[in-house]
């Protein structure tokens, strides 16, 4: 097991964001949470990976590091690739003077490598395209080889051929770092090519957990709106 | 038939009092919050010590960019006020004194507050616009995610620059303000440049000194952790950005005046 999320709740003011969830990621597994938008399913990865407080329930992690992977990349602007990459390993208390500038510049370009991204140490994030910002953040996550990998809608914006290149590298990941990962999305091609399981969202609780072809079968009211994105159905847009 | 707690809500009295107490609590949260995140920074300084290359950097911003507008404002202010002055100096007969009036005003006065408000304009917003923009583009999260103390890194290098550098900006910027309202005094009332330079020590103490030293200390580091403040707390997009902005530029002239009064009345009372 590596994360095991019990019976969580996230408030805000009054408001019930994520309503007693539980779930449990293995390592080397890749969870999908799917849902609508203001499911809550961003707010899961957030309390996962600390950057919220939880009001209630509980969330289990094995020992070592979460990375995330950002909708929008949300890459250091000032700094470069290089810098960027390299920055938990240059920054953090536990890490900064374990490696000499020379072991840095090994570990950024394999980490390039990696992505398909070789080369590019010196450019800034602005210099780059939406595709190479993602695998460049790709990268950064992967740094201090981490046991949990959260990734935030990593296809939004993409063009196909791009999310094909990034749903390809999150799978690639897996296999190379036997991560436990989550991602959310709400694109099927994300969904079905790199999940192994999915969990749907629906007004902070799940409505439906199972795998991709299960999703796709539509047998749930929820999952059937979902596919087909319709209207009609359980879910209802809020204002 | 409306209860009495119904009718007082719709009063305005109540109204005015409401709104009144949320203002409060909300001024009285942002004091807290300014407070907290100067407390956060001292421990991480003690726990993880200082970033001396990024330090410089925020120094070579804090100090030397902001150089030419903040000598722009002393000096000009010390044009303006000397050329009222002087000529009423020299009627009075107390040409003598010109030189003694505008060092005394320029150390206690006119370099560190010009010069503080110079800063704020120029750095301060700076800092609170390149916070919220991290924070709107999630890249504070992402320092926090990958192990960084956001807190740490971000903050404790802009203050202690904001700390050490304000001092030798005002030192310079008061400087060439006196030596300004001695070219203004020269030009607008004809007083020659020894009499002018001639009495400049005679009202000027270590005090004065070591007073306007620890105020432009105070008052570097004060607008660095407001402006750090606001922007690590923006919300929203660009009008987050805009909004955080705004607000420490208001909170850090206010805060400077506020100390301004307290060292006047610690040290000139």
């Amino acid at each position: 097991m590596s994360i095991e999320v019990k019976n969580l709740v996230k408030r805000f003011e009054d408001k019930v964001i994520i309503n007693d969830i539980s779930f449990k990621v293995n390592d080397g597994e890749i969870l999908a949470i799917v849902g609508f938008s203001g499911s809550g399913k961003s707010t899961v990865l957030k309390l996962i990976s600390g950057l919220i407080p939880y009001d209630e329930g509980e969330i289990i992690t094995s020992e070592g590091d979460i990375a995330m992977v950002f909708q929008y990349s949300a890459l250091f602007d000032s700094l470069n690739v290089f810098d960027n990459i390299s920055f938990a390993l240059r920054e953090r208390k536990d890490l900064r003077k374990l490696y000499t500038h020379e072991q840095l510049q090994k570990i950024v370009a394999q980490k390039l490598e990696l992505v398909g991204l070789q080369g590019i140490e010196n450019k800034f994030p602005s210099e780059l395209s939406g595709g190479m910002q993602k695998r460049v953040s790709f990268a950064r996550a992967i740094v201090t080889q981490p046991n949990t990998i959260l990734y935030d809608e990593p296809t939004a914006g993409l063009d196909p051929m791009s999310s094909t290149l990034i749903e390809d590298y999150i799978v690639q990941l897996k296999h190379e770092i036997n991560a436990a990962s989550i991602v959310v999305t709400h694109q099927m091609s994300t969904i079905t090519r790199t999940a192994d399981r999915v969990i749907m969202l629906y007004d902070g609780k799940i409505v439906f957990e199972g795998s991709p072809d299960e999703l796709l079968r539509q047998d749930n009211p929820y999952t059937k709106q979902f596919v087909t994105a319709s209207l009609e159905g359980p879910m209802q847009m809020k204002a | 038939m409306i209860t009495f707690a119904q009718y007082l809500r719709k009063s305005a009295t109540y109204k005015i009092f409401s709104t009144l107490s949320k203002e409060l609590m909300h001024f009285t949260l942002t004091i807290g919050q300014i407070a907290q995140m100067g407390i956060r920074m001292t421990e991480r300084i003690f726990r993880d010590g200082i970033d001396i290359k990024e330090l410089f950097a925020q120094c070579e911003r804090f100090g030397i960019s902001s150089l030419p507008i903040t000598l722009s404002i002393v000096g000009m202010t010390s044009i303006i006020v000397s050329s009222q002055v002087a000529n009423e100096m020299v009627k009075q007969g107390g040409s003598g004194l010109i030189g003694m009036l505008m060092t005394i005003l320029t150390v206690r006065e006119v370099g560190v507050i010009m010069s503080g408000f110079a800063l704020i304009s120029m750095i301060g917003s700076s800092l609170a616009s390149e916070l919220a923009t991290m924070r709107v583009t999630e890249q504070i999260d992402a320092i926090d995610v990958l192990g960084v103390d956001s807190v740490g890194y971000l903050f404790t290098p802009r203050v202690l620059s904001g700390i050490f550098m304000m001092p030798i900006v005002v030192i310079i910027a008061s400087v060439f303000g006196v030596i300004l309202g001695g070219v203004a005094s020269n030009i607008f009332s004809g007083l020659s440049y020894r009499a002018y330079f001639t009495s400049v020590w005679l009202g000027l103490y270590m005090k004065d000194l070591w007073v306007c030293i620890s105020k432009a200390a105070v008052f570097g580091g004060t607008i660095a952790l407001i402006s750090c403040t606001f922007g690590y707390f923006a919300k929203g997009g660009a009008k987050g950005v805009g909004l955080a902005t705004t607000k420490a530029v208001v909170w850090s002239f206010i805060s400077i005046v506020i100390w301004d009064m307290i060292f006047a009345m610690l040290f000139f009372f």
